[in-house]
């Protein structure tokens, strides 16, 4: 059974039920939708299961060609990294679809456009063919403005409308990226695994790279290019916001790994140092804007912007050499780490406003005594985000750490000054909304704290949290030969002695 | 007689034109006018289909060529007159007394749009354009408000006479260069020509009559007014079906100067810039529009400059692109003019407004409306982000990456002004009751609208074998 497209298939089966039947068909829709996640995560599993990390490379290759005379095939294949990020797509999807079980509103256009962006996401973490790698990209990107509008709360309009815009201006950048990449090989072929092995000249990957760089660096919410995530993860609805930030952004990060970093080695190497201040500033920005906010959507808002610089720096470090397999390893376990997380927050952030309406933090005030089982969710979303070592992201943040303290020691500097400022906006969070005195408006909450099966999808987080943060070694086993590999290509590069050139 | 098979499309649509022609005559129904229409629309997309492998030239050699190009070309054009047709069942922006009299000019322009694609001397196109767009110029007027119905049809018709006077200019002096008024004369002499500045002035004369057609900068000006005013159905061809004619001239045009694609040290810069204008201007005027044609209008315009960019490459890649482009564009455009009809069935201006709680009122229309919106904006899975893909490609492949960041960059300006129209179907509450009120969707809308949808989304994902068509056309055309 070709067991990638039938990861795919599942959610595209799902969407096509729910196009179809009628819009008061609530039910069907809602276990539609479940069970179509429930395969797909089960497919996941399987796929993790069955990957060979001894042999490593791209596995489970599927190639169908698509426009032959354009050299567009639909050509699918997951190496160490993807195989974990499709298993973080699924995890995501399952409990996002759960979160929203009780929606009353609009219900098949709400899953219809959440089964499609789930479709894109898969495409992107799987697909091997750079126009599918972009298609795929795209689709992922178009649901996000209904989603907000419709669905979102507060500013919405405002949110969905930047949000769009920011991300299709980087789409922008990547187009003629893309394009003059395919034009510049010559080999009529999209083919990702073909255009990595061709050796481009290294003024023209200088010239593209940033291009793409900043191209997908958008959609990860890098410093300087942040300013739609915030907002729109603030005024979308709880599982939008899970998949916002918790892939939507990865999907940026990923883009940045399998075409800049594997496709343009050169022109990373030579841009490194820039973005990886870039990414430096954001971690630190972010956590500083964090510490000012009000509400509780934009402290996770800011903080992701913050967390996924950890990432952005991980990637620039991979290229530099020193502790390139540290940096690259701790990247993409923050890449699957902060995912879970932030989901989590959403997760838990979006129960808690079901239930008060209300996400301002100094709203509440003893909110530990009314909630207890939501706050202590909420809680370990926030320890897991200061790196607490027993949950996932410590071993990630901990890896990048110590490979910008060999790289480039004032850059480690900023990482454990993000993570300490993390410690102190989350903890002001707690202080403020949870552990003052109890607020008597809230007294009603007590009934209606988290229960029954609604405890099932945040449960399954905190789970996986906890497990990759006693055993580090599920994801890095998965990740290490991948990285390895990627790391090696990297060093051949050294002669070129492109660094510091800038 | 075996040439009469390759004029087969041709000869069905005069010969049904004449039967349409008694339909006011004898004062027949509308109902009975528009099933003979229907009928001919489907004779003639057979006609089409059934010549697809034929190749020849009936009658007089060398002025009147079938060829695969041109048969791909002319079903297109059969299938948006069927279309449009089908749409037009109840076209109440027109006055009620030209009902009859419209499927015949509709067809009539068919046919000199079909003529215009098969034509490969100067005069034989140059009447077949004329042919082609005086019909347009009276269905403009046809509108039911005579005062709306007359600027808008004086606009569209001043301007469209302009141009082809300027396009008749480009031809004599392409005569006069010449001493003949075959495209095969060309072949020859290409050589020596492509080195006079003359030369390259005269293809640039000939082209605008075209691009008035497409509504690239500097003949743009009617797009806005005649797009806002004239009758829904009306411009719904104009929108659709004459760009496809528009676009397969412009590739014919291109191709014949194809060869001396590297001395074009003076016609590529101008094209270029005529697109870079075309796409800008289209964009930044539309952000301020309130009226959904208008708006549309502008986004023509700037599509317009998309299409540009595929034919200025002078590449057999770039013209593929730019018919592919074309086709897919004039899906797109269907599915949002065929919401514009319904929507504003009784409305002689149709304002963004119009659309508000879409949604509710038909889910179908709604979803219709943002698969062409999402076309236009360029995003997966409609034919836009395909089409653009190829365009772009096709541009880079020159090595114009300044054109094609520069059109890209556009295209995310452009998302905002169709991302309004979306949010005003999704989004936003009607405006009245009278404007909430479900809308009844006829058969025929359904399947028009099923066909255009499909083919945008077809095209867009599964490009395989369209794009072989166009690629076999611009072969054919490129010889």
């Amino acid at each position: 059974m070709p067991l990638l497209s039938a990861i795919m298939a599942c959610p595209l089966i799902a969407l096509g039920i729910v196009l179809c039947v009628p819009a008061t068909a609530v039910r069907l829709i809602r276990w539609t939708c479940a069970l179509s996640a429930l395969a797909a995560g089960v497919l996941s599993l399987h796929l993790w299961h069955s990957y060979d990390t001894v042999a490593g490379g791209m596995q489970f290759v599927e190639r169908i060609s698509w426009v032959p005379s354009a050299g567009i095939s639909y050509h699918l294949g997951v190496d160490g990294f993807s195989t974990i990020l499709v298993m973080l797509n699924s995890i995501v999807f399952f409990t996002g679809v759960l979160t929203m079980w009780d929606l009353e509103h609009r219900v098949k256009g709400f899953f219809a456009f959440m089964l499609m962006f789930v479709i894109g996401v898969y495409g992107v973490f799987l697909s091997l063919d750079l126009f599918f790698f972009y298609f795929f990209y795209e689709i992922a990107v178009v649901p996000m403005y209904p989603l907000v509008l419709i669905w979102g709360s507060g500013n919405k309009e405002y949110a969905a409308m930047k949000l769009t815009l920011f991300l299709l201006a980087g789409s922008a950048l990547l187009f003629p990226g893309l394009l003059a990449i395919y034009h510049a090989a010559g080999l009529n072929s999209f083919d990702m695994t073909l255009l990595a092995a061709h050796p481009f000249d290294p003024e023209f990957q200088v010239f593209v790279y940033p291009f793409i760089f900043l191209g997908f660096g958008v959609l990860a919410g890098m410093f300087p290019v942040h300013g739609w995530s915030p907002t729109g993860h603030v005024a979308a609805p709880s599982a939008v916001s899970m998949l916002h930030a918790g892939v939507l952004m990865k999907l940026g990060a990923f883009g940045i790994l399998s075409v800049g970093i594997r496709i343009l080695p050169a022109g990373a190497v030579y841009w490194a140092p820039v973005f990886a201040v870039l990414a430096s500033i954001g971690i630190v920005y972010g956590a500083f804007v964090a510490m000012r906010q009000t509400d509780f959507k934009f402290v996770i808002g800011f903080s992701s912007v913050s967390h996924m610089g950890i990432v952005v720096l991980g990637l620039n470090l991979a290229v530099l050499g020193q502790a390139g397999v540290d940096a690259l390893n701790g990247a993409v376990f923050q890449m699957f780490a902060h995912g879970v997380m932030t989901a989590l927050f959403f997760s838990i952030v979006g129960f808690i406003y079901d239930r008060s309406h209300s996400k301002t933090i100094a709203d509440f005030g003893g909110l530990g005594s009314q909630m207890p089982r939501a706050v202590s969710v909420f809680i370990v979303a926030g320890l897991c985000g200061a790196g607490l070592p027993g949950l996932a992201s410590f071993w990630a943040e901990m890896l990048v750490s110590l490979a910008a303290l060999k790289t480039y020691p004032m850059m480690g500097v900023a990482i454990i000054g993000g993570l300490v400022l993390t410690a102190v906006y989350i903890l002001r969070v707690f202080i403020q909304a949870f552990f003052g005195p109890p607020n008597p408006r809230w007294q009603g909450l007590r009934q209606v704290d988290l229960a029954g099966w609604v405890i099932v999808p945040r449960a399954l987080l905190i789970g996986v949290l906890v497990i990759l943060g006693f055993m580090p070694r599920l994801i890095l086993d998965m990740i290490n030969g991948t990285t390895i590999a990627l790391v090696e290509n990297l060093a051949r590069l050294e002669d070129l002695n492109l660094l510091g050139k800038f | 007689m075996a040439d009469i098979i390759l004029f087969l499309p041709e000869i069905v649509c005069l010969v049904m034109a004449l039967v349409l022609f008694f339909a006011p005559v004898c004062a027949w129904r509308y109902s009975t006018a528009w099933g003979i229409a229907i009928v001919a629309g489907i004779a003639a997309v057979s006609a089409c289909l059934w010549t697809w492998p034929m190749e020849g030239e009936p009658f007089f050699a060398g002025i009147y060529r079938i060829d695969f190009f041109s048969q791909l070309v002319k079903t297109a054009l059969a299938l948006g007159y069927l279309l449009v047709v089908a749409i037009s069942r109840d076209p109440r922006t027109l006055r009620p007394a030209t009902w009859h009299e419209f499927p015949l000019f509709l067809l009539l322009s068919t046919v000199g749009m079909m003529m215009m694609v098969s034509a490969t001397e100067l005069l034989t196109l140059y009447i077949s354009m004329e042919l082609s767009a005086y019909p347009l110029y009276i269905v403009v007027a046809l509108h039911r408000n005579r005062s709306i119905g007359a600027e808008s049809s004086t606009k569209y018709m001043i301007q469209g006479m302009v141009a082809s006077a300027i396009s008749l200019y480009g031809m004599s002096f392409l005569f006069g260069l010449l001493g003949s008024t075959y495209f095969a004369a060309l072949d020859t002499q290409l050589g020596a020509l492509a080195l006079q500045p003359m030369f390259w002035l005269a293809v640039l004369l000939v082209l605008s009559g075209f691009l008035f057609k497409l509504a690239v900068f500097p003949f743009h000006f009617w797009a806005a007014d005649t797009y806002q005013a004239a009758p829904h159905e009306a411009v719904t061809f104009i929108a659709t079906v004459s760009k496809v004619a528009a676009v397969a001239i412009l590739c014919r045009i291109a191709a014949l100067v194809l060869p001396a694609s590297e001395s074009l040290v003076h016609a590529r810069p101008v094209l270029m810039w005529l697109a870079i204008v075309a796409m800008t201007l289209g964009n930044f005027a539309a952000l301020r529009q309130r009226d959904l044609k208008r708006l549309l209008g502008y986004s023509a315009v700037a599509h317009g400059g998309y299409i540009l960019v595929g034919i200025q490459t002078l590449t057999e890649l770039g013209l593929t692109a730019a018919l592919f482009y074309g086709l897919g564009y004039a899906a797109m455009s269907l599915v949002c003019f065929l919401v514009v009809c319904e929507v504003g069935r009784d409305q002689d201006t149709v304002p963004i407004e119009s659309v508000s709680g879409l949604y509710q009122r038909s889910p179908l229309l709604a979803a219709a409306l943002l698969v062409g919106l999402l076309g236009l904006i360029g995003l997966p899975p409609t034919v836009g982000f395909i089409g653009k893909w190829f365009l772009f490609s096709a541009a880079l492949q020159q090595g114009q990456f300044g054109l094609v960041l520069f059109a890209a960059v556009n295209a995310a300006i452009a998302l905002y002004y169709y991302l309004l129209v979306i949010r005003q179907a999704y989004m936003v509450e009607p405006v009245s009751a009278q404007h909430a009120e479900p809308i009844r969707l006829r058969l025929n809308a359904v399947l028009a609208a099923a066909v255009a949808t499909g083919l945008v989304i077809a095209m867009g994902t599964f490009p395989g074998f369209f794009w072989n068509c166009a690629s076999r056309a611009a072969a054919a055309l490129v010889g």
